[in-house]
């Protein structure tokens, strides 16, 4: 088993929900931290990146500012200090803030492994609870968010009991609007509400096309609410977390419309 | 296998397996200042500073922590008086059980936002948790460092 930052792999073997025979810890790996803007204008987040190394970086704050939004916010210092990008998503926490933002910027993972190389969009990568597409004899390189452009994004996180907790609810956000003010492309993902990180597409396709008038956000907020499929638990009834979903969504999109 | 990593600025190794987390690697070494409370990363007063930057000692695997500098908060308090001056100075612990967690957090805060506002500090001293002040003393030592 992989260790990046050991954040969740710390918990996981004192909870004993782990019983891994060799730990190989990628701390000392080159290569691996690099923050960086490739020729078409992607950002390329190396896998180690820490989640402080990101919410630290003026380039990803100007290339992807609703990761930056959200890598400063996970849980206390101390585990941005250490936890990584790679992890976060190889993870697949459902709670975690950070899946879904990747899943909102459309962004592309690169693992390797004895096959060779390989591309994973962030649509395909998350396939269940805490599994991602990984195999077990890969490892994630790096990470690319598409070249901004005009993209406007937002990350909002909902955490009723404490700052240090998961998100009740993580709505993430990215959509263009062209010149003339009509929604080019639109995509809407959530956290903390399903098996794991989810895009919501019909949410999202619902305002490709509009203005993104007051109307067009209550439904594309309403059908985000309802594909979702939360579960009662400690962070709030499945009730209360697809109210939440809709007003967050709202917030999202509106946070995204005022850039 | 034994580790090797440098503690409050002298060379260190300590036997340990894939499994030992930091915090009982320096507690077993004798650094007892550094305690356990939660367990899982979210009380803080486990923390350390692993290259200068916060961890939580209890859930940090000992072998990340290879050719790495540790400081605790003997070391650290050693090394930064003014940072034991402002806590003792503005009282900022009543029991004492959570201050080398807010000591060493405060240390990393200054590193990162020298310049923080009571807000900011607010945020960033929110992952280490206190039962006994009611946290305005704390904070006053906290804003008392940053100067």
């Amino acid at each position: 088993m992989l260790v990046a930052g050991g954040t969740s792999i710390g918990v996981l073997l004192k909870n004993r929900l782990i019983e891994p025979e060799v730990l190989v810890y990628l701390g000392h790996v080159p290569n691996l931290t690099a923050i960086s803007e490739q020729p078409d204008g992607a950002l390329r987040l190396g896998s180690m990146a820490t989640l402080r190394d990101i919410a630290r970086s003026p380039l990803a704050a100007s290339e992807a500012p609703s990761l930056v939004a959200a890598a400063e916010k996970v849980g206390n210092p101390r585990v941005r200090a250490v936890a990584t990008i790679g992890g976060a998503i190889v993870h697949g926490d459902p709670r975690q803030d950070v899946p879904p933002v990747m899943l909102a910027l459309g962004a592309v993972v690169t693992v390797q492994g004895p096959r060779g190389t390989r591309e994973i969009p962030m649509s395909e990568f998350l396939t269940g609870f805490m599994e991602s597409a990984v195999e077990d004899d890969e490892i994630v390189l790096s990470v690319e968010v598409p070249s901004r452009r005009n993209r406007r994004e937002a990350y909002t996180r909902f955490t009723p009991n404490s700052e240090d907790d998961y998100p009740t609810v993580g709505v993430a956000a990215s959509l263009r609007i062209s010149a003339t003010g009509e929604v080019e492309d639109a995509l809407i993902a959530l956290g903390g509400v399903d098996s794991h990180a989810i895009a919501v597409a019909e949410a999202g396709s619902v305002l490709v096309g509009s203005r993104m008038e007051q109307s067009d956000i209550e439904r594309a907020a309403q059908i985000a609410s309802l594909i979702a499929e939360p579960s009662d638990d400690s962070r709030g009834s499945e009730s209360y977390k697809r109210s939440m979903i809709e007003v967050c969504t709202r917030r999202t999109l509106v946070a995204c419309l005022e850039q | 296998m034994e580790l090797r990593f440098t503690l409050n600025g002298e060379e260190t190794s300590v036997e340990a397996d894939g499994q030992t987390l930091l915090v009982d690697a320096i507690r077993g070494l004798g650094s007892t200042g550094t305690k356990e409370g939660c367990g899982v990363g979210v009380c803080g007063l486990c923390t350390v500073l692993v290259d200068e930057l916060p961890v939580s000692s209890c859930i940090y695997l000992a072998l990340c922590a290879e050719g790495r500098t540790v400081y605790t908060v003997e070391g650290l308090t050693a090394r930064e008086p003014d940072l034991l001056d402002a806590f003792v100075g503005e009282e900022g612990m009543q029991c004492g059980i959570c201050t080398p967690g807010h000591v060493v957090s405060t240390y990393a805060l200054k590193q990162d936002h020298p310049s923080a506002t009571p807000e900011e500090i607010r945020h960033y001293m929110a992952g280490n948790l206190c039962r006994c002040t009611g946290y305005q003393t704390i904070l006053a030592a906290v804003q008392a460092y940053l100067g």
